[in-house]
């Protein structure tokens, strides 16, 4: 492998950009940490405690916001995987209407999260479309409660619905770059669909498999519109939990431990989704 | 590691493998004719292959004969015609069932999967039992001279390493009729030469039924038992590589294989065995063959330039020309000559003094005159 000279000139080239990442982001999580400890605290007096670290653990209502987060942001990930890989391999072989299916599925993409919430509600809440057409059709006696709904479900929806093209978008890249030879060849050596399947195509796009999976658990677990507008009354999600903890009880200490938290949750799970790939993949 | 020493040794590298095995397979087209977009890529091909042959599809880009073999592996069905394995119809038999083993032209290894695993997919596929397994992909890396590479993973290996990973992959399997799609164009031209010797030997040891498919005459001259020539989804010719190169039947053969002077011309005279033609630049006497055309017949015919040589005193049919290009090719030259108009290539020893502009007398072999449809 041949090594490209890098000169000092070309570490002082970079300053511009890497240095606004350290200033800016880097800057501020450093104060969202030493925050969550009551230093340089803008509430209150500068000193160390964990005393915001301790009242978190033993609020019900933070912890269950935290498990809740966490329910949504990995169903959310492994539901739009579930739907959006069998399209991307469908538009990968192409066939009838594959150009007007691929520009439909892309509309989400256009449209912010808070208008495509609220344009699912329309379809789902309790006197929605969907609801009304399964009563007419006499399918239901009551209707359904889809939205606002304990477990989530209406938000894993609108998540899935938003987040499909994006997704779609990565695993589409990865599949593209399989080779039709490496699917014939083990077409060939004797592997029926299910062994190319998930011996060649899971594989070979497990780079476009994890970033997607990893992006859509930072958006869905972080979410703070479709969460406030589809989820349950109890209980918020972290983002919204952590909103109320700074500016409608001005505890900005404490929520700054569950920006912390926020952190090092998406930090664990983008290092338990690479685990999961090596397992899957068999390779390091 | 080298190449050439890959069936350097014979004898005892094989004795060990099981691989060649008594059940082989004939294949049989009938009639194949597979269509895109009602197009036919090929189009009523015909062709029988008996066990153990070598036979390979010749032809140029776009001709069918990779459609031919993709058909013959299942990734197309075919629109008309039937494929026979033995006496079994394999039409309906998706490419997973079908035991034949394809080397593709880029290789096609599994880029996430190591050498030994690329080596036993096909086992693993056929749900062979782990020792077995092991058994055979060692002896198939010993065989292909792999053995130490089992962890490597495609990337790391040269182009020559991943060709014999794929060769590997497809003898392990023991496949009924091995199937080569240009095999040897992404290897430079010495290693070209040498695998095709390799390729050809191990496929009389094993003794597997093997199509192979190349637009490279040279190539497949020195690796057939039988050559198919295609042209435009059809079959033009089927023989040895001598009869092919030899007696070429149409135009397409005779210019496709080799250099070939091809020309037409009435037949003016006929005695005995010999016919006399008439050309812009003279009447020249060639054997007839089994040309069935009388006096007045205008006939196609060609003959190749090695068989255009100087005139010696005695020679026959002789020929004044003008020399346009000489080109030094090194075991000889290779000359253009204009004889009244007409271009005709021929060939002079390399020792030769012959120069553009040079007047020459040239004789044209009257046994090298093949008469084409």
């Amino acid at each position: 492998m041949e090594r490209k000279n890098v000169s000092s000139i070309d570490y002082l080239l970079l300053i511009p950009g890497v240095g606004f990442i350290l200033l800016f982001i880097g800057s501020s999580i450093f104060i969202t940490i030493t925050q969550s400890f009551g230093v340089l605290s803008v509430t209150g007096k500068s000193q160390f405690t964990i005393e915001n670290w301790k009242a978190i653990f033993h609020d019900k209502e933070s912890l269950d916001s935290i498990l809740f987060s966490l329910k949504i942001g990995l169903l959310s990930s492994v539901g739009t995987l579930l739907f959006a890989f069998p399209i991307a391999l469908f538009l990968r072989k192409g066939g009838a209407g594959k150009r007007f299916l691929a520009s439909l599925i892309k509309i989400p993409l256009f449209i912010p999260a808070l208008v495509a919430a609220f344009l699912i509600i329309n379809l789902i809440s309790y006197h929605g479309i969907v609801n009304e057409a399964l009563l007419a059709l006499g399918i239901i006696k009551k209707p359904l409660r889809m939205l606002n709904d304990k477990f989530g479900w209406g938000v894993i929806v609108i998540q899935v619905w938003k987040n499909l093209p994006f997704v779609l978008l990565i695993l589409s890249s990865s599949l593209a770059s399989i080779r039709d030879d490496t699917i014939d060849a083990a077409r060939n050596l004797g592997a029926g669909t299910f062994s190319v399947l998930f011996r060649i195509y899971v594989p070979l796009a497990m780079p476009g498999i994890l970033v997607s999976m990893i992006l859509m658990f930072i958006k869905a677990f972080g979410d703070f519109a479709i969460m406030s507008v589809a989820g349950p009354t109890y209980p918020p999600s972290i983002a919204l939990r952590m909103r109320n903890t700074a500016t409608l009880f001005q505890e900005w200490d404490k929520a700054a431990v569950l920006g912390v938290i926020i952190i090092l949750t998406t930090l664990f799970i983008t290092w338990l989704y690479s685990r999961l790939a090596e397992f899957v993949t068999g390779r390091k | 590691m080298v190449y050439g020493t890959l069936f350097s040794d014979p004898g005892e590298n094989y004795k060990t493998l099981d691989i060649g095995r008594e059940i082989m397979s004939r294949l049989i087209l009938k009639d194949l004719v597979k269509k895109f977009d009602n197009v036919a890529a090929v189009n009523h091909v015909r062709l029988e292959v008996e066990e153990g042959e070598f036979v390979t599809l010749l032809g140029p880009s776009g001709c069918g004969k990779t459609t031919t073999l993709r058909t013959i592996a299942g990734f197309y069905q075919p629109d008309e015609g039937e494929i026979y394995f033995n006496d079994k119809l394999m039409n309906n038999i998706p490419p997973a069932k079908r035991n034949t083993s394809m080397c593709f032209q880029s290789y096609a290894l599994f880029p996430h999967m190591n050498v030994w695993d690329n080596i036993a997919f096909g086992l693993k596929m056929r749900k062979i039992p782990q020792p077995e397994q092991k058994k055979r992909v060692a002896q198939a890396l010993e065989m292909m001279s792999l053995s130490g590479m089992e962890k490597r993973m495609p990337g790391q290996l040269s182009g020559g390493q991943q060709q014999r990973v794929a060769l590997a992959r497809a003898i392990v399997t023991q496949p009924d009729i091995l199937l080569f799609d240009e095999p040897l164009s992404n290897l430079d031209a010495k290693l070209r030469v040498q695998v095709r010797v390799e390729i050809k030997e191990m496929q009389k040891r094993l003794g597997i039924t093997s199509i192979y498919v190349t637009h490279d005459q040279d190539e497949a001259l020195a690796i057939s038992d039988r050559i198919v020539v295609m042209n435009q989804g059809q079959i033009e010719q089927v023989g040895d590589p001598q009869s092919i190169y030899l007696h070429p039947m149409t135009s397409f053969v005779a210019g496709f294989i080799g250099l070939a002077n091809i020309l037409s011309g009435q037949v003016v005279a006929r005695k005995e065995n010999q016919v006399q033609l008439e050309l812009p630049f003279g009447r020249f006497w060639a054997f007839a063959g089994g040309l069935r055309a009388s006096v007045g017949d205008t006939v196609r015919f060609s003959f190749r330039p090695e068989n255009v040589v100087q005139y010696r005193e005695g020679g026959p049919n002789k020929v004044s020309v003008t020399i346009q290009h000489a080109i030094f090719m090194g075991d000889a030259i290779d000359l253009f000559l204009d004889a009244k108009g007409t271009r005709l290539r021929a060939r002079a020893e390399s020792t030769a003094k012959l120069k553009p502009g040079d007047l020459a007398v040239f004789s044209i072999d009257e046994t090298a005159f093949q008469f084409l449809e």
